[in-house]
């Protein structure tokens, strides 16, 4: 077999995987919030069916642009699956963390351009919070980010799971706790859980940018949202969490991540827009900011 | 006649496809559902929702857009002016889709049978699969409707959906009949005012009246 | 009454209104139709600041429809009816929208629920209904019961549906699946 052949054989098992795991972790987490609000819950495999049903449905399109748009984004967010080493398993061998930042970005634009093309104003008061709110988390995680390039002078997120390979006692959570935290508030905005989800806010704009999809569409966005799920939660998990050195010692670890955000979401209510992103600038901005000033002068 | 059947043609489509029996299985466990909240039933909601009765379990969960849902709850009385929103809202719904009439309101007009605005026989606009006889129905009757309907949808006798566009004519006309009227049903009404007059011509012509 | 204004409104107006004490908070005036924007702006500036409502009620047996301001005030908390008498063949009535111009989607209501004309209000289309042509429909010789027979039931929408029964549907299927 051809290392063309190999390579494609991969980068498809990536696709899916990441797909596959973040539909679990969806599936889980709605177990997770039903036992919170003392219900049975949906079985575990309830996003999948969600899904498949989306796809059998009639859809229907507004124009090219929103077929783009949708597309642009799920290749946008599956281009950054293959970037997040999952347990020893890395595709391209190294991954920088600048270049995963850059491509998850691409993600949220594909998804502007798609439903703003369907002219529904939900939708596009949906996608300009979500890019407003993009500007509120971006800014501490990239102080964070400088901080670890500051102190191993490499942006390989291989490097950083190898120094954390000794123990529980050499993650990254114990050298930077401040950016630790300031990473999780921002997690909290990325993957728009409360009280962080303007953008989906379905009793006030209609579920935003998803108010005009159906169907297949909707099927997509799903899927837009577990890839989203697999790509955070790996990246923490290999920042902070000492990468994993087995498949299910990853999964484990990805969704006591996500798992934390879902305990705060279940409890909290929502912010509105413009408190969110100064929540966010003023409590994840400066802890961010103190661990770059704190590994810049001491690290 | 048979040709005519939509259910056995229904059915035949269904053998036909490989995938039939399995995609009906995926469409009975995941119905999200646009709740249309005209009269008293949509308090019904909240306790099956919640953890009490917890509809979440058998795949439910509520959608904020007609786009996105495939289950139409009439939850009570429709007036002529919501009908015509309801059929604006089945009409934007991806198929396959289901309507569930809740409570004798929409069945045959309920405690409102006689009252000028409101409807009385919703099947006669849009097609319902299930109807919930009761004045509420109680969470324990709504939840059972619900299995009754994804059992419908395992058999595919639930193509409500089909027949709405099969026999498109026969609902326009009803929908017609109520809702695009050109004349009055009793007795048209002379506005003695239709004129727009003014104060001073009404008090002119008051004084004119009075001095004959 | 807390504040005298039944004998205040009497040494005012005298003989052109009739004033009755209902209840301990509550006072009624009665007033010829064209006294009653006066009636209505004396009461304002007797700080009978708040219109809380205004509605009509047809009286059919002595052929008239009656309108009633409902006003308050804050600071002696009593509640002022005004009522005036318009013949129910043609009946029309200023309107008070000089005074209170929060009264022009009542004058509105009024207008399409019984046909009153008020003469000066900017916005006079229909509010609630759709698509009437008939009678309106509070008047008393509207019979709603009628409308809703000559309208909405299985006879008067044709309601034969031109598929089959669902039940009949099942019997055949069941047939047919033991045909093949």
């Amino acid at each position: 077999m051809n290392a063309y052949a190999l390579l494609g054989i991969k980068l498809i098992g990536v696709s899916f995987g990441s797909m596959a795991v973040g539909l679990l972790f969806m599936g889980l987490g709605r177990k997770v919030t039903a036992r919170i609000q003392r219900r049975m819950g949906p079985p575990f495999y309830q996003s999948f069916i969600d899904v498949i049903k989306c796809f059998t449905k009639t859809s229907i399109t507004h124009n090219f642009v929103m077929d783009l748009g949708i597309i642009m984004a799920l290749g946008g967010l599956i281009a950054t699956a293959f970037f997040i080493p999952f347990a020893n398993f890395s595709i391209l061998g190294s991954s920088s963390v600048v270049i995963v930042l850059y491509l998850m970005s691409i993600g949220y634009l594909g998804m502007a351009m798609g439903v703003s093309a369907s002219g529904n104003p939900n939708a596009t008061i949906g996608i300009s919070r979500a890019l407003a709110l993009m500007m509120g988390y971006e800014i501490p995680f990239v102080m964070v980010i400088m901080a670890m390039l500051i102190t191993y002078n490499s942006s390989d997120l291989l490097t950083y799971a190898v120094a954390q390979s000794n123990g529980i006692g050499s993650w990254h959570i114990w050298k930077y706790p401040l950016g630790f935290i300031a990473v999780e508030i921002a997690f909290q905005a990325m993957v728009g859980e409360a009280p962080y989800d303007h953008m989906i806010a379905p009793a006030e704009i209609a579920s935003g940018p998803m108010v005009e999809l159906s169907g297949k569409y909707l099927g997509i966005g799903f899927l837009l949202h577990a890839v989203q799920l697999y790509v955070e939660t790996g990246l923490i998990v290999n920042l902070f969490l000492g990468g994993a050195s087995s498949w299910y010692v990853m999964l484990v670890k990805m969704f006591a991540v996500y798992f934390t955000t879902l305990s705060i979401n279940a409890v909290m209510a929502r912010y509105r827009i413009e408190q969110g992103i100064r929540h966010l600038w003023i409590w994840a901005g400066s802890f961010g900011l103190l661990q770059l000033i704190y590994t810049r002068i001491w690290g | 006649m048979e040709m005519d059947n939509l259910y056995l043609a229904n059915l035949r489509e269904e053998k036909q496809n490989m995938w039939g029996g399995l995609v009906n299985y995926f469409r009975k466990r995941s119905m999200w559902m646009l709740y249309y909240c005209t009269g008293c039933g949509a308090i019904e909601l909240p306790p099956t929702m919640t953890s009490r009765y917890d509809m979440e379990r058998l795949g439910m969960g509520p959608m904020a857009t007609p786009r996105q849902a495939d289950l139409l709850l009439i939850t009570g009385y429709l007036s002529v002016k919501t009908l015509k929103r309801v059929i604006w809202s089945y009409e934007q719904m991806q198929e396959p889709k289901y309507v569930v009439g809740f409570g004798s309101c929409p069945i045959n007009g309920g405690i409102y049978w006689d009252a000028y605005p409101v409807i009385n026989h919703l099947e006669a606009f849009i097609p319902v699969d299930m109807s919930i006889a009761g004045c509420m129905p109680r969470p324990q009757a709504i939840i059972d409707a619900f299995e009754k309907l994804m059992g419908e949808i395992q058999e595919g006798k639930a193509i409500g959906y089909k027949r709405y566009e099969k026999h498109y004519d026969w609902y326009k006309k009803n929908q017609d009949a109520v809702l695009g009227r050109t004349e009055a049903v009793l007795k048209p009404w002379n506005d003695p005012f239709a004129s727009n007059p003014s104060v001073d011509e009404l008090m002119a012509l008051e004084k004119g009246e009075s001095n004959v | 009454m807390s504040d005298n204004i039944l004998a205040r409104a009497g040494k005012m107006h005298g003989d052109k209104i009739e004033c009755r004490e209902k209840y301990k908070a509550q006072l009624e005036i009665k007033t010829h139709r064209d006294y009653v924007l006066n009636l209505l702006t004396w009461l304002k500036s007797e700080r009978y600041v708040h219109l809380s409502f205004m509605s009509c009620i047809d009286w059919i047996e002595e052929n008239e429809f009656e309108l009633v301001w409902h006003v308050f005030s804050y600071e002696s908390k009593n509640h002022i009816l005004v009522k005036t008498r318009l013949n129910r063949e043609k009946p029309w009535m200023h309107t008070a929208i000089n005074i209170w111009p929060h009264v022009q989607p009542y004058e509105q209501e009024i207008h399409e629920m019984f046909g009153v004309y008020f003469p000066g209000n900017p916005d006079l289309s229909g509010l609630f209904l759709h698509n009437w042509l008939d009678l309106p429909p509070l008047r008393k010789d509207f019979i709603a019961k009628d409308y809703s027979l000559a309208l909405y039931t299985t006879d008067a929408l044709g309601l034969t549906p031109p598929f089959d029964d669902i039940d009949i549907v099942e019997i055949t299927a069941e047939e047919s699946r033991d045909g093949e």
